[in-house]
């Protein structure tokens, strides 16, 4: 990942900006009801895996700041609603998904679980740049 | 470094999209591309990078999936865009000159 981050800081101009963007896995999504704003009915978690991973990403941006090939200009999350018509068609997504738990955890009983159902997933990005020589 | 800005905020467009569209990513980043020369590195079909060819001079998108550069490249044609090209490649050994980008993206790639 190192190597990755290395490749971008060559490639980049002085001054040429970085933008590291992943989905947050040290926050759970959630499962709202009805409408993408609508209450929160349950949450998803990340398989382990993918925070291992995760943090192994992290690892390699906290490196190549410390060698100041970047420096951090910004950063911030956003929130990302995908629909789902319902709690099966939900389930098959997260069956064959390589990042979410295979499971909701339901915070609400089964019938106030009223499709369609919208997941909501945190992104969070970086902006770094490439310090000019001195 | 301004800590978490936009955080908590709820994307008004993301919806029948498995990820964010490419206009609401690239305005959360708060970045101005016109004029600039940008490389999507693990572009896939090119989903930020057809959307960054709207205002940058010059898009590259890269990525290791031939199949999801060639699909691309037809949503290119498709959109009229010309600025934006797709080339095979990984992140860890981008065949490209130093120094010849303006912007680099990394999303969902590290």
């Amino acid at each position: 990942m190192v190597d990755a981050l290395q490749e971008a800081h060559r490639i980049l101009v002085e001054r040429g900006v970085f933008v590291d963007a992943r989905p947050d896995s040290r926050v759970q999504a959630r499962v709202r009801a009805r409408t993408a704003r609508g209450r929160v009915i349950g949450t998803i978690g990340s398989q382990r895996p993918t925070k291992t991973d995760d943090q192994m990403s992290d690892k390699a941006v906290r490196e190549v700041l410390r060698r100041r090939l970047f420096r951090s200009r910004r950063r911030g999350r956003l929130w990302h609603a995908i629909p789902f018509e319902d709690v099966s068609e939900l389930n098959d997504y997260l069956r064959d998904h390589l990042r979410f738990s295979k499971r909701v955890s339901w915070l609400a009983p089964r019938a106030r679980r009223t499709a369609p159902l919208f997941v909501e997933r945190a992104v969070r990005f970086e902006i770094l740049e490439k310090p000019p020589r001195v | 470094m301004s800590g978490t800005a936009n955080a908590g905020r709820l994307l008004p467009g993301g919806l029948g999209y498995l990820r964010p569209p490419a206009e609401i990513e690239l305005g959360a980043y708060g970045l101005d591309l016109r004029g600039l020369r940008v490389a999507d590195i693990g572009a896939g079909e090119g989903r930020l990078a057809l959307g960054a060819a709207r205002d940058a001079t010059s898009v590259l998108a890269v990525d290791p999936d031939r199949g999801a550069l060639a699909r691309g490249r037809t949503e290119a044609r498709r959109q009229g865009l010309s600025n934006v090209r797709f080339r095979e490649g990984a992140a860890q050994s981008l065949r490209l000159p130093d120094a010849s980008f303006d912007v680099v993206i990394f999303s969902w790639t590290l």
